[in-house]
C-alpha cells in the first residue's frame, strides 16, 4: 500500500503492524515534531498568520474531500464551490429561521450535502470523464441560484450573518479556538479519508479508477462506489462549508463563484493527484499563494501604486503557476517533495537499482 | 415575431462561439475552457488595431481577426502541443489554466474598465426594421450573417478542401491519419486558429454591439450547453444545440422568470447528458478517455 | 511618563510584534474592490481618496500629524476582504476602517471592525441598513447613493414630470441589492398614481438585453427606471432604443454617468444622483480636475468626486478627534460631525449620535439636451430629511 520511498526494505514482523499508520521510528518522531510545531505555532502567531493558517485549514479540509473523489474515485467535480455553498447556506437558513444550534447544522449541513452529491452523482453511473465535469458545474449553478433567491427573497441582500457558535457553554470564537477546531476537524478528516482509503471501500475506488469495465468484472458494485464516493465526498465538502460560515459568521452567494471550484481542482493538481499529501500541499500553496505575491509585489516596489495592478498579477500568476505544474511537473509538489526524499534516500547514486526487492 | 428574431440573435451568438469548442474537441477530444477568454482577446486586440488602422474599420478588424488566428496556432504550438499524450483531463486543466493567466494578462494591459470598441472605430450602430413590427440592431444582422458564412464556409472547408479531409481523418482516427502521412501537429494547430478566430469575430460582433468588459469570458462559458446538447463533435449539432438553447432561455425570460434563464440552459444540458451523452448529433464514443 | 510608557509598550510588542510601535501619523486602511469585475465603480474613488490624502500631507498633515493610508485589495470577494481587514486592524493598527467594494464584503468587514471597536466608513460603496437611524455606533457612510431614498426621489420626479398617466417598468440586476431596491420601487408606485407593468432581473453576465427589453416594450411601459450597476442601467437603455421605444428611462447616476450620457446623447435619458456633475464647473471641481492632472491618474476626473468626498470627510472628522487619537475618540467625534461639500453635494454632510447617513439627503437629475449638445440639469437640489 505505501508507496513512500524508503532508504531500505521494511520488513513488518505481525499483521498487526500491517494495520499501523505510523510505522517506524523516525515517522513517529517526525509526527510528534510536526504536531508540535501545529500546536505551538497559535501560541507564536499575529492574529493575521492564524487567519491564514485557519483559511489553509478550511481549504485543506475542501481539497481533502475532493482528492477523494477525484484523485482516488476518478470522478472529476466542477460543482466543488456549490457543495461549499450548499453546507453554508443549510447553516445559515437554519440558524436563522429555526435558530438551530452548531451541533444541529454542521450534521444537516453534512446531510444535505450528502443528498446533493448522491443526486448529482446519478449521472456518473453514464457518464464519465469531461461530461461529468460539465454535470457537476449544473449543481453549480443550481445550488447558487437558490440560494440567491433565498438571499433576496428574505431581504438579507448583504448575505446572512451568523453568530459565533455555541457547544453547551462553550463559544466558539477568535482566531485561536477556531484554530484548534477546525485543526480538529481537518485532522479527523483526514484520518478518515486514510482509513477509508486503506478498506475494500478504497480498493474498489482504485479499482474503478483505473478501469470501470474491469472493475465490474472484478465484481465490485460499480455504480454503488462511484454514488458512495459522491456521498461521502459531498458531505465532508459541505459541513466543510458550514464551517467556513461560521468561522467567518456571514453566508453570502459571492463567496461561492465558480472561480472557487478551479481553485480547489488546482490545489489537487498542484499537489499532486491521487495523494492526501498532496491535498494538504495543494491547499496551502493555493491559499497563501496570493499573499506571498503580494507581499513580493510590496517588498519589489514598496509603493501603494501598484495595488490596482495586483489582482491582475495575481490571477496571471495563478494561471501561469498552474500551466506550469501541468507541463512541467504532473506528479505536482508531492512528485517534487518525493523527488528530494528519493535524491538524498539514494545519495551518493542517482538511480534505483534495477531489480527492487520485493516487498 | 420580435421573439423570434430575439431567439435567432442569441442562437447565432450562442453558435458562433460554440464552433470554436467543437473544432477544437473534434479533432483533439480536448475540451478548451479557455475559449471564452480568447473571445474575449478578440475586442481588445481590435482596440489595439483600431489605434492603428483609425478610420479604415474593415481593415482594423481584418488585422485583430488575422491577429486571433496567430493566438490560436501559437497557443497549440507553445502549450497544447506539450500536452498531446497527456491525460486529457490534464489538457482540459491546462487550457482552465491558460484562461486564468489571459483573463490576469488582459486587466494588466487593457484594466478592468468598460470599453467601447464601436466608439473607436467610430461604427454607428442602428436598428433596422423587419416585416412584422420587429426590429434588429446592424450589428446583430451583421451577428446573424457572419454566423451563417462561418458555418457554411466551415461545411465546405471540412467537406472540399485539402486540410479539411485531413482535420476530419484526424479526429476520426489520430494513429491511421498520422501513418498517412498526415501532418497531425500542423492540424491541431489549424484547428485551435479556426477555434480562435472564430471565438474572436464573435467577441468583435458582442462588443461592438453592447461594449467589453470583463464579463464576456463568461459568455463563452454559456455557450457551452448549447455545444454539448448537440454533441460536442458536430457542428450541425452545434447549430441546432444553439437553437434549442436560445429558444429556452428567451421563452423562459418572456413568458416565466428572467431568473432561471441562467440555470436552464444547465438543466437542458443535464436531461440531455443522461438522456442522450454524446448529444442530439455526436458521434457515439467511448466516453471513458480520461 | 517614560516609566508609564514602558509597560505599555512592552505589552505592544508581545501582543503584536509585527506591528509599528511609535506611530506619528494617523493611520487608516482600506479594504476595496480595486481590481476584480465591479473595479470600475470603486477604483476611481479609492485614487481620488489616495491623492486628497496625498495633498493633505503635502500641506502639512492635519494637527500637524501626517495620514498614512493603507490600501488593500480585495478584488470585491468576501474572503479576501476579511482577511484585509483583520490584517489592517491587527498589524497595521489602524484608527479608521474604510470600505469600498460589493455589498457582500460588508459583513466580514463589520464584523473584524466591531471586534476591535474601530470605526468602519463606506465610502463609494452603497451605504448599510445600519447606518440609518438608530445608527450602528461604529458604521458610517458617505456614499452617495441610498437605498429606498433613491427610489421615493426617483418615482416622485417621474409623478412630475410625467405628462400621461405613468406605466412604468423596472430594471434591476441579479444581485440581492439591486433587486431588494426596485421591489421596494415596486411597492411604492401605485402610491405615486402608477402603474407597475413589468420588473426585469437580469442576470450579470448577459450577451444581449434584448429578450429582457422586449419584454418591458411589449408590456407597454412609457417610463422605466433602473437602479443597479452602470452596466444593467445603460445596457438595458440601448437595448430597448434599439426596439423603437420612444419612452423616458431614469437610471441612478453613477459615477461613469458623466461621461456615457455625453456618448448617449439620449434627451429622454435622466440620472438621479446626489453629486454635482463636473458640467457645472464649481470652483472644486477645478481643484479636482488640477489635482487629478499632477498626479496623473488612468481615471477621467468627472469619476473622482465619490473618493474626494469621502477625503473630505475623513479630514474633518480626524481634524476634530485631535491627536492623539484613539478609534474610540474618533468614532466620537464623527457622530457629531458636520463637514461642508463645497458644492459637491447639495449641502453638508451631518452625521449625529443616531444618524450616520446624512441628517438630509439631496438629489439632482439631470440629462443630455441635444438642442444644446450638452448635460443639463432637469431638477435642482430635492431636499429629503432621513429620519
Amino acid at each position: 500500500m505505501s508507496r513512500r520511498p524508503r532508504a531500505s526494505g521494511y520488513f513488518r514482523t505481525g499483521y498487526g503492524q500491517d494495520l499501523s499508520l505510523v510505522e517506524t521510528r523516525t515517522e513517529r518522531w517526525s509526527l510528534a515534531g510536526l504536531l508540535i510545531v501545529l500546536l505551538a505555532f497559535p501560541l507564536l502567531a499575529s492574529p493575521f498568520l492564524l487567519d491564514l493558517a485557519n483559511q489553509v485549514l478550511l481549504a485543506s479540509i475542501g481539497a481533502i474531500a475532493l482528492m477523494l473523489l477525484t484523485g482516488y474515485a476518478g470522478q472529476i467535480s466542477l460543482g466543488h464551490a456549490g457543495l461549499l455553498a450548499a453546507g453554508a447556506f443549510t447553516a445559515g437558513i437554519l440558524y436563522k429561521e429555526l435558530n438551530a444550534p452548531f451541533w444541529v447544522t454542521l450534521p444537516a449541513a453534512a446531510v444535505v450535502g450528502a443528498l446533493l452529491g448522491l443526486v448529482f452523482g446519478l449521472p456518473s453511473l453514464r457518464l464519465r470523464g469531461l461530461y461529468l465535469a460539465v454535470s457537476t458545474l449544473a449543481l453549480h449553478f443550481v445550488v447558487v441560484y437558490c440560494g440567491g433567491e433565498y438571499e433576496a427573497k428574505r431581504g438579507f441582500s448583504t448575505g446572512i450573518m451568523i453568530d459565533a457558535p455555541t457547544l453547551g457553554a462553550w463559544t466558539i470564537a477568535g482566531g485561536r479556538t477556531w484554530y484548534f477546531v477546525l485543526g480538529v476537524a481537518a485532522v479527523a478528516t483526514l484520518y478518515v479519508c486514510v482509513n477509508l482509503l486503506r478498506s475494500g471501500t478504497g480498493r474498489a475506488w482504485a479499482a474503478l479508477r483505473a478501469n470501470e469495465t474491469v472493475a465490474g468484472a472484478l465484481g465490485i458494485g460499480v455504480a454503488a462506489h462511484k454514488l458512495l464516493a459522491f456521498v461521502i465526498s459531498s458531505a465532508l465538502t459541505a459541513a466543510a462549508g458550514a464551517l467556513f460560515a461560521y468561522y467567518r459568521g456571514f453566508v453570502s452567494v459571492e463567496v461561492f463563484s465558480l472561480f472557487l471550484s478551479i481553485q480547489y481542482v488546482a490545489m489537487i493538481i498542484i499537489g499532486g493527484i491521487g495523494s492526501m499529501l498532496g491535498a494538504i500541499l495543494g491547499a496551502v500553496f493555493v491559499t497563501l499563494f496570493p499573499y506571498g505575491i503580494e507581499a513580493g509585489l510590496r517588498a519589489l516596489t514598496g509603493t501603494q501604486r501598484y495595488a490596482g495592478m495586483l489582482f491582475a498579477v495575481n490571477y496571471a500568476a495563478f494561471g501561469a503557476v498552474m500551466i506550469l505544474v501541468l507541463v512541467l511537473e504532473p506528479l505536482g509538489l508531492v512528485g517534487i517533495w518525493r523527488r528530494i526524499q528519493t535524491y538524498f534516500l539514494l545519495w551518493p547514486f542517482k538511480h534505483r537499482p534495477m531489480a527492487r526487492p520485493h516487498r | 415575431m420580435q421573439l423570434a428574431v430575439n431567439i435567432l440573435v442569441l442562437a447565432a451568438i450562442y453558435a458562433l462561439i460554440a464552433c470554436g469548442y467543437v473544432l477544437v474537441y473534434r479533432v483533439s477530444r480536448v475540451m478548451n475552457l479557455a475559449h471564452g477568454e480568447l473571445m474575449m482577446l478578440g475586442p481588445y486586440l481590435l482596440l489595439v488595431t483600431a489605434a492603428q488602422f483609425q478610420s479604415h474599420w474593415l481593415l482594423a478588424i481584418a488585422a485583430a481577426v488575422s491577429l486571433s488566428l496567430l493566438t490560436g496556432v501559437l497557443v497549440y504550438v507553445l502549450l497544447m502541443r506539450k500536452m498531446t499524450g497527456e491525460m486529457v483531463l490534464a489538457a482540459v486543466l491546462t487550457t482552465l489554466a491558460l484562461g486564468i493567466l489571459l483573463r490576469g494578462v488582459m486587466v494588466l494591459v487593457w484594466s478592468a474598465q468598460q470599453q467601447y470598441p464601436a466608439s473607436a472605430l467610430s461604427v454607428v450602430n442602428f436598428a433596422m426594421a423587419l416585416p412584422g413590427g420587429a426590429r434588429i440592431s446592424l450589428i446583430s444582422a451583421l451577428l446573424v450573417l457572419t454566423t451563417a458564412l462561418v458555418y457554411g464556409g466551415l461545411f465546405a472547408f471540412l467537406r472540399c478542401s485539402r486540410w479539411g479531409i485531413r482535420m476530419r481523418a484526424a479526429g476520426q482516427n489520430p494513429l491511421l491519419a498520422a501513418q498517412r502521412g498526415i501532418n497531425l501537429h500542423a492540424v491541431y494547430a489549424l484547428a485551435w486558429g479556426l477555434s480562435t478566430l472564430t471565438a474572436a469575430l464573435a467577441g468583435i460582433l458582442i462588443a461592438l454591439d453592447s461594449g467589453l468588459d470583463q464579463t464576456m469570458a463568461i459568455i463563452g462559458l454559456k455557450a457551452f450547453p448549447a455545444a454539448l446538447v448537440g454533441g460536442l463533435d458536430s457542428l450541425v449539432g452545434a447549430l441546432l444545440g444553439s437553437l434549442i438553447v436560445a429558444a429556452a432561455e428567451v421563452l423562459l425570460i418572456h413568458y416565466v422568470d428572467p431568473l432561471l434563464s441562467e440555470v436552464v440552459p444547465f438543466l437542458v444540458l443535464i436531461a440531455m447528458l443522461v438522456v442522450r451523452p454524446w448529444g442530439l448529433f455526436g458521434t457515439r464514443e467511448e466516453l471513458d478517455r480520461v | 511618563m517614560k516609566a508609564r510608557t514602558w509597560p505599555a509598550l512592552a505589552t505592544a510588542a508581545m501582543v503584536m510584534p509585527l506591528s509599528a510601535m511609535a506611530q506619528d501619523a494617523y493611520v487608516i486602511g482600506l479594504t476595496g474592490a480595486m481590481t476584480g469585475p465591479p473595479a470600475s465603480t470603486y477604483a476611481p474613488a479609492v485614487d481620488a481618496l489616495r491623492i486628497y490624502i496625498d495633498r493633505v500631507n503635502a500641506g502639512g498633515g492635519i494637527n500637524g500629524k501626517k495620514v498614512s493610508l493603507i490600501l488593500q485589495d480585495d478584488s470585491a470577494q468576501p474572503g479576501k476582504a476579511a482577511a484585509n481587514a483583520k490584517q489592517l486592524i491587527t498589524q497595521d493598527n489602524v484608527i479608521l476602517m474604510l470600505n469600498a467594494s460589493l455589498s457582500s464584503t460588508y459583513a466580514p468587514v463589520a464584523a473584524e471592525a466591531k471586534q476591535a471597536n474601530v470605526p468602519l466608513l463606506f465610502a463609494s460603496s452603497v451605504c448599510p441598513q445600519s447606518v440609518y437611524p438608530p445608527a450602528d455606533p461604529l458604521q458610517f457612510c458617505t456614499t452617495a447613493f441610498a437605498a429606498n431614498y433613491d427610489s421615493r426621489a426617483t418615482l416622485a420626479f417621474i409623478k412630475e414630470t410625467a405628462k400621461q398617466p405613468v406605466k412604468i417598468g423596472f430594471s434591476a440586476m441579479a444581485i440581492p441589492l439591486s433587486r431588494a431596491e426596485m421591489d421596494f420601487a415596486e411597492q411604492q408606485a401605485p402610491a405615486h398614481g402608477m402603474t407597475v407593468v413589468g420588473k426585469e432581473v437580469i442576470p450579470p453576465p448577459t450577451p444581449d438585453y434584448t429578450p429582457f427589453a422586449t419584454k418591458l416594450k411589449d408590456a407597454g411601459a412609457n417610463w422605466v427606471f433602473s437602479w443597479a450597476p452602470w452596466v444593467t442601467q445603460v445596457r438595458t437603455l440601448e437595448a430597448l432604443r434599439r426596439l423603437d421605444w420612444h419612452g423616458d428611462y431614469i437610471a441612478w447616476s453613477h459615477i461613469e454617468a458623466e461621461g456615457e450620457l455625453a456618448r448617449l446623447k439620449d434627451g429622454q435619458f435622466y440620472v438621479v444622483g446626489a453629486n454635482a456633475l463636473f458640467q457645472d464647473h464649481l470652483p472644486i471641481h477645478a481643484e479636482i480636475e488640477e489635482a487629478a492632472k499632477k498626479a496623473g491618474v488612468q481615471y477621467p476626473p468627472q469619476q473622482m468626486a465619490e473618493g474626494w468626498i469621502a477625503g473630505m470627510v475623513i479630514e474633518a472628522a480626524l481634524k476634530a478627534a485631535g491627536w492623539p487619537a484613539t478609534p474610540q475618540q474618533l468614532a466620537l467625534a464623527m457622530s457629531n460631525l458636520k463637514v461642508d461639500t463645497k458644492g459637491l453635494r447639495g449641502g453638508p454632510i451631518e452625521w449625529t449620535k443616531d444618524n450616520h447617513f446624512r441628517t438630509r439627503q439631496y438629489y439632482r437629475i439631470y440629462r443630455w439636451d441635444p438642442a444644446k449638445g450638452a448635460i443639463i440639469s432637469v431638477k435642482d437640489w430635492y431636499v429629503y430629511d432621513v429620519k
